[in-house]
């Protein structure tokens, strides 16, 4: 019976990659077991019909997501070790509006809108951190204490009509998960669990990422759509044609791909593994040689070799195990084989990316340009576990590059990795200029390497309703 | 920016034991009449003016990061090395002073 057959007896989004193992086999396979959260799959098909492209292109669609998709989820504002002490606080910028994110004291953290309730004016500029004992305008002086209580006003006789009591700053609702600090705009938004779902914040709990600080921040703005910018990070369809130095040694088409809920989707995309595209065309030792970490520092000069009969995957798991606990200073003894090697992605709608894993420690951040609507703001933020001595060291200052600048250019980054992001975003660019020239009127997706894209945007028309 | 060290009278002032000034410390101190702020951020010392550029108001109590410290009554920040000013509502630098540890001391150069 040929693959054809079979493939014609499957229902929708039940076709897997032939001839390939699974993720979930691969891991089975490791040496140090994985645990429940990656020992799991949670597929959906979601449909199969095209998704418009008005959302990437039309700038009225932009402006609408402001008001009903920005303004009414759950989005990563900073960490708290942006703010360790009572007062210090973080300024968060979203399209037009600006949040001071305030530790008011040890366990309340507020996030008020940031302007001035005399006449408008930035209480702290765009981008800024500090501490204050209370949040005075550069303007006129009205000042209010950091609880958001009016403390002070110029020339108090000349605003009898106003009622300095109620002058209390506005706050978006704040909900902290795993040392993130989220916010919400919506006053009637579910919480921060009800939104995530059960299964998403079991797996976020898991990780303890409140134990991990930042080791470097960069930012860059690339030239695309917000949405299509992270459209491009949620599939590993695209690494065999984009990132053909990273397949032989990343199960690209055997990725699993998952789906919870309404705001949280994720893939396990395998290292240390020969892309199926690539089988019997390299060996072992290859795979070894061209396994990209995101954080290769940790590795120092040290070189691998594959034992007759052994896996790259194997020798990666026994190496990588003692290097980064030397390299960090941190304790991986029941750290699995899995969360050391394997590249978790996981998207908390709309701004964020989690990668869990050791040797690809990110978040990702997109936030849309407010001048422009095919431009996006990314940022990519790598974390390391706390060092064993219990200091938290101070998070890494943001590195902004110019639009032009290389990804590798950042003081830090990882010129493997930096060179991948190259390729992505000269991809973006060519993705937005061709959607506005198409004569196709949406974009077609797998049903199922592409299904977080469709998950993703199926949250998007959530919010926006496109046809209201 | 301007590093106040070119004055022909300058000369290095002994300010501080460096045990008294531990790490993500500051402290402000007064030398021949001028207000500065001796800070050590990740195991390096700076010398900045303790006055902001801004308004005029004392840097001392603002928070220290990553090589900057920030007003803590408008927000404006300065680069610790350079005295540059990173953001609004502060535009002008303000002065650093050059610093050294002799015998345990620091020493600014004012």
């Amino acid at each position: 019976m040929s693959d054809t057959i079979k493939l014609a007896d499957l229902k929708k989004g039940e076709a897997r990659c032939p001839g390939a193992p699974s993720t979930q086999d691969i891991i089975a396979a490791d040496k140090v077991a994985a645990p429940g959260w990656v020992r799991s799959e949670s597929y959906q098909f979601l449909g199969d019909e095209d998704i418009s492209k008005d959302r990437y292109i039309d700038p009225a669609y932009a402006k609408k997501e402001i008001t009903s998709l920005w303004a009414k989820t759950w989005q990563f504002a900073c960490r708290e070790e942006h703010i360790p002490s009572v007062g210090d606080y973080h300024v968060y910028d979203l399209g037009p509006y600006s949040f001071i994110i305030t530790r008011v004291a040890e366990n309340d953290i507020r996030a008020y809108y940031n302007a001035c309730l005399h006449r408008g004016t930035k209480l702290r500029a765009s981008g800024t951190e500090g501490n204050a004992e209370e949040f005075k305008c550069s303007f006129h002086g009205w000042t209010w204490n950091i609880d958001g209580t009016h403390k002070e006003t110029l020339c108090p006789w000349d605003f009898p009509h106003v009622e300095f009591k109620k002058l209390t700053l506005p706050e978006a609702k704040v909900e902290r998960l795993g040392g993130f600090v989220f916010i919400n705009m919506d006053k009637d938004a579910p919480t921060l669990a009800e939104y995530l779902g059960p299964a998403a914040k079991s797996h976020i709990d898991a990780w303890k990422l409140e134990n991990r600080y930042i080791y470097l921040h960069v930012s860059k703005r690339l030239p695309c759509n917000w949405k299509l910018a992270i459209d491009a990070f949620l599939e590993a369809y695209h690494v065999i044609e984009t990132h053909p130095q990273v397949a032989p040694s990343n199960g690209d088409a055997n990725t699993q791909y998952d789906v919870y809920g309404e705001h949280v989707n994720r893939f396990i995309s395998p290292l240390g593994v020969v892309s199926p595209h690539l089988y019997g065309k390299i060996s072992e030792q290859d795979v070894l040689n061209q396994f990209t970490l995101g954080d290769s520092s940790a590795m120092g000069d040290t070189k691998l070799s594959v034992k007759d009969g052994g896996t790259a995957r194997a020798v990666m798991a026994e190496m990588f195990r003692g290097m980064f606990e030397k390299a960090t200073n941190t304790d991986l003894s029941k750290v699995s084989d899995s969360e050391l090697l394997d590249c978790f992605s996981y998207t908390v709608f709309p701004n964020i990316f989690l990668f869990p894993g050791i040797s690809l420690p990110m978040i990702y951040r997109f936030r849309p340009d407010p001048r422009d609507h095919r431009k996006c703001i990314y940022e990519v933020l790598f974390m390391r576990p706390l060092p064993l001595d219990g200091n938290r060291p101070m998070p890494a200052e943001p590195i902004h590059l110019e639009d032009h600048q290389s990804f590798c250019e950042a003081e830090g980054m990882d010129p493997g990795f930096g060179a991948i992001l190259d390729q992505d975003t000269d991809n973006l660019i060519l993705q937005q200029e061709g959607l506005e020239a198409s004569a196709k009127p949406g974009l077609t997706l797998g049903n199922y390497q592409e299904i977080r894209v469709r998950h993703f945007e199926r949250a998007v028309d959530k919010y926006v309703k496109p046809n209201s | 920016m301007s590093t106040e060290t070119s004055a022909a009278s300058a000369q290095f002032e002994r300010v501080l034991k460096l045990a008294d000034l531990p790490a993500g410390s500051k402290k402000a101190v007064e030398i021949n009449g001028k207000c500065v702020l001796v800070c050590n951020v990740n195991s390096k010392l700076f010398a900045i003016s303790n006055i902001c550029s801004h308004n005029e108001k004392p840097l001392e109590r603002g928070r220290l990061g990553n090589g900057w410290i920030a007003c803590p009554t408008h927000g404006a920040r300065f680069d610790l090395a350079t005295g540059a000013a990173l953001n609004l509502p502060a535009k002008l630098p303000v002065a650093t002073f050059e610093v050294r540890t002799t015998d345990e001391w620091i020493e600014v150069l004012v």
